[in-house]
This record gives structure tokens, sequence and C-alpha cells, in this order.
């Protein structure tokens, strides 16, 4: 089988344990579900830039923070329908992800982490303090998108739910089709050598901020489902531990691969869920969990349950 | 095609290019030769962008392009290979090469269809493939090939963007002497329609591709002539040819 196939395969079976949990679910079970959901399509986007072209961003939640915010200012103190909200609102992480991305992409390692985590400690910072936001108290009163017509009330978290699976399923096959494209095969080689992509004539920098720009708009989007799953929107949607625990996510469920940062996302919401009402030590044993993982599996958890050849190496 | 202008770069008190000036005309075979230390990588990097001179000029086609960095020379027809082999080294060399050809076609930033799906890309790679020689490994990872062959395969990307100057940076370096021979015929059957400049060590490589070769000396040009004049020269038999005969 090969890594392409092998991996949509792993990305059909979550699909269908998502749908067979849903339809099982009671009110509590698919609130975790639409949680789950909302992280799978968060960590899938920073798998573009992280997993494929090795940018390791530790600010990402940055752009989750902002689609957030841009849909709750449009829908609750501009009160324009969600409907055109929603778009306006990944315009606005995707545009900002551009603009800040435009800097960040001359940097690399350590230096692209750093100016990452800065973006998102300025954004949170304004936030916590700006009144027209709602400061640390954030908003609420956050308009939902009308499914009425499809039979779906989002304000339900079985309806929610079961959206937000099919969005993130969407947006697998979206993903999958960019990754697998030239574009995707060009961020793959400037991650595996970005001195021979640019002698061939690549304009790195023009790539890497096309994924950047992409995964914000993506991360934007994931923003938008999460206030519209809860209601509100407040500045702990752009901690900057927010962008860390995606990252984890991502690497726990293996890196480049799509499947496993949306597998990553489920393990670490459902990890995190069942621990916290056992054990007031339950970051502990996440962190144990994470670290045996890093340890053991170092292509994450998708990489073990796979045959050793179908992923990619180093990725 | 190519032409260097009093070309000159220090790092730090250390002055390794020293008003170094070239000419390359369309489908010149040109060798550079010199002891190590000589200064002739980065000359090579001076001409291919990766390092900024601090003084003089590059000309590519009658086109200033010292501020220009890799990327853009490469854009503007200038192939280059590594000493090194610098491969994308877990992707097969099916996909080196189809990157390769990718980014020299500018296609690379198409993301509405598969990567294997281009048109024509298939057989241009097969063909990129069979002109250096790897057509029985396309399924193999380039970090498994033998020495010999990732060079084999840094010439094919290196060829893959349909270069009209074509820096190669020793070809045979570490190479057995059967892997020198079919290299050497490789080379010295590219096609006219590109200009090579080749830095060499193995003099008889140089012979046997270059038509006119500069020997450099202490980061400066110590002789240009033809093969028949530098192997005339008494200052080079002194200064470099004789060094290792010895």
């Amino acid at each position: 089988m090969s890594s392409e196939r092998a991996r949509h395969a792993a990305a059909a079976l979550l699909l269908l344990a998502a749908l067979a949990a849903w339809r099982f679910a009671g009110y509590a079970g698919a609130d975790l579900l639409g949680e789950i959901a909302v992280w799978a399509i968060f960590a899938m986007s920073l798998d573009l830039i992280t997993g494929y072209a090795g940018l390791v961003s530790l600010g990402h939640a940055l752009y989750f923070g902002l689609g957030a915010y841009a849909l709750a200012t449009l829908t609750h103190l501009l009160k324009l329908p969600p409907s055109a909200a929603l778009p306006a609102a990944i315009a606005v992480a995707a545009v900002a992800a551009l603009a800040l991305g435009a800097l960040a992409v001359r940097l690399r390692g350590v230096f692209f982490i750093m100016i990452t985590l800065a973006f998102g400690q300025m954004g949170w910072a304004y936030l916590v303090r700006s009144p027209v936001f709602g400061g640390i108290g954030g908003m609420s009163g956050i308009g939902r998108l009308d499914l009425g017509a499809l039979g779906l009330d989002l304000a339900n978290p079985r309806d929610f739910a079961l959206f937000a699976i099919v969005v993130a399923a969407f947006l697998y096959v979206l993903l999958a089709l960019v990754t697998a494209s030239p574009f995707g095969k060009m961020l793959v080689a400037l991650h595996q050598n970005e001195h021979r992509a640019r002698a061939l004539g690549l304009a790195v920098e023009r790539y890497t901020l096309a994924a950047f720009t992409l995964a914000g708009a993506v991360a934007g989007l994931a923003g938008v489902l999460e206030a519209m799953r809860t209601g509100f929107v407040s500045p702990e949607l752009l901690t900057w531990t927010r962008s860390g625990e995606v990252l984890i996510m991502v690497i726990l469920g293996g890196l480049g691969t799509l499947a496993g940062p949306a597998l990553g996302a489920a393990i670490w919401v459902m990890l995190r869920h069942y621990l916290s009402s056992l054990t007031p030590y339950w970051m502990l044993a996440m962190g144990l969990v994470f670290v045996a993982v890093v340890l053991f599996a170092g292509k994450g958890v998708l990489g073990l349950a796979m045959p050793r050849r179908a992923l990619p190496r180093d990725a | 095609m190519l032409e260097a202008r009093d070309l000159g770069k220090s790092f730090g008190a250390l002055e390794v290019t020293r008003g170094i000036s070239l000419r390359l005309p369309p489908g010149a075979r040109h060798a550079i030769v010199g002891p190590n230390g000589s200064g002739k990588t980065t000359l090579f990097n001076l001409l291919a962008g990766e390092l900024a001179p601090d003084r003089g000029r590059v000309l590519l086609d009658g086109h200033d392009v010292t501020r220009l960095g890799p990327d853009a020379r490469a854009r503007r027809g200038l192939g280059r290979s590594f000493q090194k082999s610098d491969l994308f080294p877990d992707l097969s060399v099916r996909e080196n090469l189809a990157v390769a050809l990718a980014i020299g076609e500018r296609r690379g930033a198409v993301f509405w269809r598969p990567f294997a799906g281009l048109p024509g890309h298939a057989e241009a790679t097969a063909a990129l493939a069979r002109r250096v020689g790897l057509e029985a490994l396309l399924d193999q990872p380039a970090r498994t090939l033998a020495y010999g062959t990732q060079r084999q395969l840094e010439l094919g990307m290196a060829l893959a963007g349909a270069p009209r100057v074509l820096l190669l940076d020793e070809p045979t370096a570490g190479m057995s002497a059967e892997e020198t021979h079919a290299m050497t015929a490789l080379v010295a059957g590219l096609s006219r329609s590109i200009a090579l400049l080749i830095v060499e060590h193995d003099m008889e490589v140089v012979f046997e591709i270059a038509e006119r070769i500069t020997v450099l000396d202490r980061g400066a040009v110590l002789v240009e002539g033809t093969p028949a004049e530098v192997r005339g020269s008494e200052l080079v038999r002194r200064r470099y040819l004789g060094e290792r005969r010895r």
C-alpha cells in the first residue's frame, strides 16, 4: 500500500469512528466530538506548515483566535448575518497570516518559532486589554450559522458535532489534494533540502508564505467553529499554550500525514477530558503520554498503526 | 552568456577572490582549475548567487544579476551541481528529477491537480533519467544510492531546468575510474546549447572536456588559455601541475 493510500485509509477509519461515536453519543459525548473535530481542523492546518513545509510555529493559536474574534465582532458587535461573517472571519485570519507570515518566513528554526510566538503573544496581550473586544472577559452572544434548511441547529451539541465532523472531513480532502499537488511537493522538497530547491530556481519564501497563509485561513475556520460551538470568545483562545497544545497533537499523531494530527487531536482531547475527571495530576499524565510517544514512536501514533514503509521518512 | 567582471570577496581579513574576470560565450567548454584553497568554490558561489561579492559584477545574458539570489538566477537559465551531493534525500530518484523538472518548468505553484498527473511530466522525467543513466533506479530513495549514482542524479537535477549556463562543481570528485569515465562522457556529450563551466581536480577530465582553462591561484587568475597553452605554461607547471606529479 502506498503511503498516501494508507493515510487516506486511516482518515476514512477515523471518520467512520467519529460518525459511529456520534450515532451513540449523548449530549456530553457529542459536545466532546464537536470539540475534537474543531481541534482536528486546527491540527491539520498546522500540519501543513510544520509537517510538510517543516516550519515549527508556536503561535498558530493567533489565527485560530482571530477567526473566532472576527466572527464575534462581525455578528455580535456589527450584527452581520453569520453566513456573511463566516467567510469574512476566515479572510481576516488569512490576511493576518499573509502579513505576519511575510516577515516570519524569512526566518528559520528557532527564530521562526520565536517570531511566531511573539506575534501570538502580541495578539493575546492586545485582546486581554482591549475594551472594544471585551478585554479578559471576551464576548458572548455570537451568531451561529443557520442550517435550518438542512434540519440542523448548531446550538444543539449533537447537530454541531455532525456539522463539525463533516467540515473536518471536507478539509482533510482539501488539504490532501493540496499536499498531493505540485505545490505540496514543493513544500516537502524545500523542507528536505531548501538549499537545493533554491538552486533549482524555487522562490522558497513565496511557497512557505502561501502555505502559511492557507494554514492561517484554515486555523481561522477552526476558530470560527469554536466560537460557534461555545457561543463565546475570550483571549484564552490565543494563549501560547493553545499553540503548544496543537503542536503536541500534530507530533503525537504524526507529522506530515494530515490524518495523524486529526487522530492526535482526538487522543489528546479525550485524554484531557477523561484524565482531568480522574486525577488532579492529569497534566502530568498527559505529559508522560507525550514523552512516551516521542521516545518510542517518532512518527506519531499513526506511525505505530501503519507499516513502516507507508510513512514519509523524517517528515 | 555568463560574465564576471572584477569579482572580489573577502571573509574577514582573508581575501578569497581577488579581482576575477571571466567570460563564457554560448556553448563554451570552460574549466577552472587550481589547488585547494585557490578560491574555485567561492567563485562558483559568487557566480551562482549563493554569495554576494564585495565588488565586481556578474552578468547573465548581458543583464546585471549581481544582486539576484540563486533562485532568481536559476530562473534566468543558470543551472548548477554541487560538489557534495545535494539532493532531496528521502524522495525517490523519480521524485528528485520530477521536482527539479517542475521547478524548471515553473509548475511548482500548481495546486489544483496531483503532482503525478502533470501533463507530460512522467515522460519528461523518464527521458531525463535516461539521459543521465538512472532509468533502472527510479524508485530508489536518493539517500540509498551509491556515491557515483548520486553524482549522476546531481547532474540530472542540474539539467532539469534546461539551463543555458551550467556550473558543475567537481562532477567526478570521489568517483571510481569507471564512474569518472562515464561521467566524463556524459558531460562531454552535453548539448552545445549549454555553456559549461566546470571546476575539476582530475586534469585528464579537464583536458578531455575543456576548450578553455582558467587556472586560479590564491584567489586570482594565474593563467587563462586553451588547454595547450595551459599545459605549456611554465608558471602553471611550477605552481600546479608540477606539484601533482611529484
